[in-house]
């Protein structure tokens, strides 16, 4: 055992990963590195950077993946050099750990209880009877709480009260926990997805298309979007997005929900969010022909409309919600049989006249209606979990190793010289001040106690 | 409709600004009275300060937008000022150092007369957007600010430091009120982990809000990687002290550094970066 960790010690790559100074180097370098991906915009297209770069920049951009900064092959090295230097730290100091963790504290002698950071000792001239003995360490007892006791140390009785030994091993959660926050990133990496998808009311879809790739992913089951609603503020600031969705395996509803930005569905794993919304007029038309008769027409936009009687195509080429006199405005385009093809406006309320041929139609705007089309971003992390599990270690880890002390104090009672000598002491590795207020009050209680015999 | 919180605002700014001037003298005066009045004056402040929080967080209420003021530069620069002088009033009682007050008011005085005067914070109560419309929003900001509190102290801290250091051989004149760079360098490194528990406390408790918000807990947008440069160099710091030859020069230039890099998360990234975190966008 000895051999192989003095032989680690010797190895130089082991002594390179092992040192604090590279911790400290690396969290600089990451921290001075990490400054790139902020300045220059992330995931864009290169036609992007070629126009906003100098070309010479545009390689180097291109070499060191400057485009997904933190994704690139020289800042995961970083984090890989992290992670292996957080590893072998931990591993070089778990022998000193392990020593510290089993030293024995209750077969210390006198005189090295007298060298502790807190010590009190008092000499008695004649020799105490059990009486007294017992009553000096039921004083003490009741004022420590939970006590260990060594029946013959230096020809006298050791008692140990110690607590919070176990926070040496905080500093291993703390280390380790931004391990399993790696590992749950990678976890969600590489068998997560995101995507998203534009749903339309009324619509069922059941695969989403990847963020990344582009690739279509069957969701296994299918989700609908049943409504979507969009709510202001008098000032005209949105107040509310909200869909809701209906989840369907094969004909059968299963879940239904409605989404709000900050409260998504989750089902199978897969979580649907609320990102954004795209509205979808559709204008209602009155044509009014020759003859006096009346023709209602819907059309929505990015759809041509039909109509058979002057065999006329409509389409919506604009659409103005109310900026035009408060009253919403079409701009409408109309194809006839032989392919000319006009446009105009139209405002909501005014008649406006058609020619076709012979004939002269008058066309209105009654209303326009808008549809939605709900944005969702669809995600799927099944390392989510893991990366929780270590944020709950990093602070409990934290917590222990900056707030749990290791406190130990002894009381030692023998003979030195034919006299009866008592001895107090204590040690805490943390908070000392709070410490040394509790170890008075023992004091005061031994003072009391031994006080009665004289 | 005099006593709004604006007038409470606008009051604490002036009282903030006069402690600072108080603290400065009793540095460099030595006057025991006035330290106490700077002292006096800070808490004045503060309840000031914590009235006219609290009268805004009613006034929005009354507005029907019903939020805690924590929603934009404005409400945040206020709030930044308010958790700076709580964790130093704080630290003024545990360690018993009036001189610490001339490093650290400044620092809030300045956020307030920002926020006060600055022609590019609105101060208008707005309704929350939607994003916004969380639980989280309360925890997390509270948490971010706590860290940028404690941070700012430490960096008040590690300019004293910086200053003290060079008086060797002078313990008299104005540096020698300063307490030893023993006693600096240890209230630094306690401040540095203060803050650096509340900033990681805030960096999860933001993952864990952009995991519902947003669909993932981290997608490296400029706010969230700003904090977590700030948050290596406070850990490059805290692990510093266990290099041989790094003394405290060393950690309190990263002391400094590392608020520097507060700053540019809080402002920079807001005025500089555009991102997913524009609510504070002046």
């Amino acid at each position: 055992m000895k051999a192989s960790s003095s032989s680690h010690r010797s190895n130089p790559i082991w002594r390179f990963f092992s040192s604090i100074h590279l911790a400290v180097f690396l969290l600089i370098t990451l921290a001075i590195t990490s400054i790139i991906g902020t300045v220059i915009p992330q995931g864009e297209s290169p036609q992007f950077y070629l126009e906003h770069y100098r070309y010479n920049f545009f390689l180097i951009l291109k070499t060191l993946h400057l485009n997904d900064t933190y994704h690139s092959w020289w800042y995961m090295t970083l984090l890989g050099l992290f992670s292996i230097n957080l590893i072998v730290c931990t591993l070089r100091r778990l022998p000193f750990t392990l020593k510290l963790y089993k030293r024995d504290s209750l077969s210390l002698a006198p005189d090295r209880l007298l060298k502790m950071p807190f010590k009190k000792s008092w000499k008695i001239e004649r020799c105490l009877d059990n009486i007294s003995i017992e009553r000096i360490i039921s004083g003490f007892k009741e004022s420590v709480g939970k006590v260990r006791e060594a029946p013959d140390v230096d020809g006298g009785r050791l008692f140990l009260a110690e607590k919070g030994k176990w926070s040496y091993w905080g500093i291993y959660a703390l280390h380790s926990s931004v391990l399993v926050i790696f590992v749950g990133a990678l976890v969600g990496l590489f068998l997560g997805f995101k995507g998203s998808v534009m749903l339309s009311e009324g619509k069922t879809i059941d695969s989403i298309v990847d963020r990344e790739t582009g690739v279509s992913i069957p969701l296994g089951f299918s989700v609908r979007c049943n409504h979507f609603y969009i709510s202001f503020y008098d000032n005209g600031a949105p107040k509310e997005y909200r869909s809701d969705l209906t989840i369907l395996n094969g004909k059968k509803e299963v879940l239904h929900k409605s989404i709000v930005v900050n409260n998504p569905l989750r089902y199978r794993g897969i979580t649907f969010y609320q990102a954004s919304y795209q509205a979808i007029p559709e204008a209602s038309l009155r044509i009014v022909s020759p003859d006096g008769r009346q023709t209602s027409l819907d059309i929505p936009a990015f759809q041509t409309v039909l109509w058979p009687e002057a065999r006329l195509t409509f389409g919506l080429m604009r659409y103005e919600p109310g900026n035009i006199h408060g009253r919403p405005a079409v701009q409408v385009w109309v194809e006839n049989q032989s392919g000319q093809a006009r446009a105009f406006w139209l405002l909501a309320g005014e008649e406006r006249e058609l020619n076709e041929g012979r004939n002269s139609y008058r066309v209105s705007l009654v209303d326009v209606n808008e549809h939605y089309l709900t944005g969702l971003e669809v995600k799927k992390d099944p390392g989510v979990w893991i990366v929780w599990l270590g944020f709950a270690i990093l602070v409990f880890g934290f917590g222990v190793v900056f707030w749990v002390p290791h406190q130990r104090i002894w009381l030692w009672i023998g003979h030195k010289d034919g006299k009866s000598l008592i001895i107090l002491s204590g040690q805490s590795n943390k908070n000392r001040l709070r410490f040394e207020k509790n170890i008075k009050k023992v004091e005061e209680v031994l003072d009391s106690s031994i006080g009665v015999q004289r | 409709m005099t006593f709004s919180s604006s007038y409470f605002l606008s009051l604490t700014t002036f009282i903030y600004l006069g402690a600072a001037i108080l603290y400065l003298t009793y540095w460099v005066f030595r006057l025991g009275k006035v330290g106490l009045l700077a002292t006096v004056v800070t808490t004045a402040g503060f309840i000031v300060q914590t009235t006219g929080i609290i009268l805004r967080w009613i006034e929005s209420y009354k507005l029907g937008y019903g939020h805690a003021p924590l929603s934009n530069l404005y409400e945040s620069l206020v709030f930044f000022s308010w958790v700076t002088i709580l964790v130093y009033l704080i630290v003024e009682w545990r360690v018993r150092r009036r001189v610490i007050g001339a490093f650290v008011t400044p620092f809030a005085s300045f956020a307030m007369a920002y926020a006060s005067f600055s022609p590019r914070v609105e101060d208008s109560i707005e309704p929350l957007i939607p994003a916004l419309k969380s639980n989280w929003l309360i925890i997390h900001v509270v948490t971010c600010f706590l860290g940028y509190a404690s941070f700012a102290v430490a960096c008040g801290l590690g300019i004293m430091f910086l200053v003290k250091d060079r008086s060797k051989g002078d313990p008299d004149g104005i540096l020698g009120a300063l307490p030893t760079c023993r006693v600096l360098d240890d209230l630094m490194h306690q401040t540095m982990i203060f803050g650096f528990l509340w900033l990681t406390l805030g960096i999860i408790t933001g993952s864990v809000w952009a995991n519902d918000a947003w669909g993932t807990y981290w997608s490296w947008d400029p706010k969230e990687t700003w904090s977590l440069i700030t948050w290596f160099i406070y850990a490059a710091a805290l692990h510093a002290r266990f290099v041989r030859g790094w003394t405290g020069r060393r950690i309190a230039y990263l002391s400094i550094l590392g608020f520097v890099s507060v700053i540019f998360t809080y402002f920079g990234v807001n005025f500089l970066l555009s991102g997913l975190h524009s609510y504070a966008s002046p």
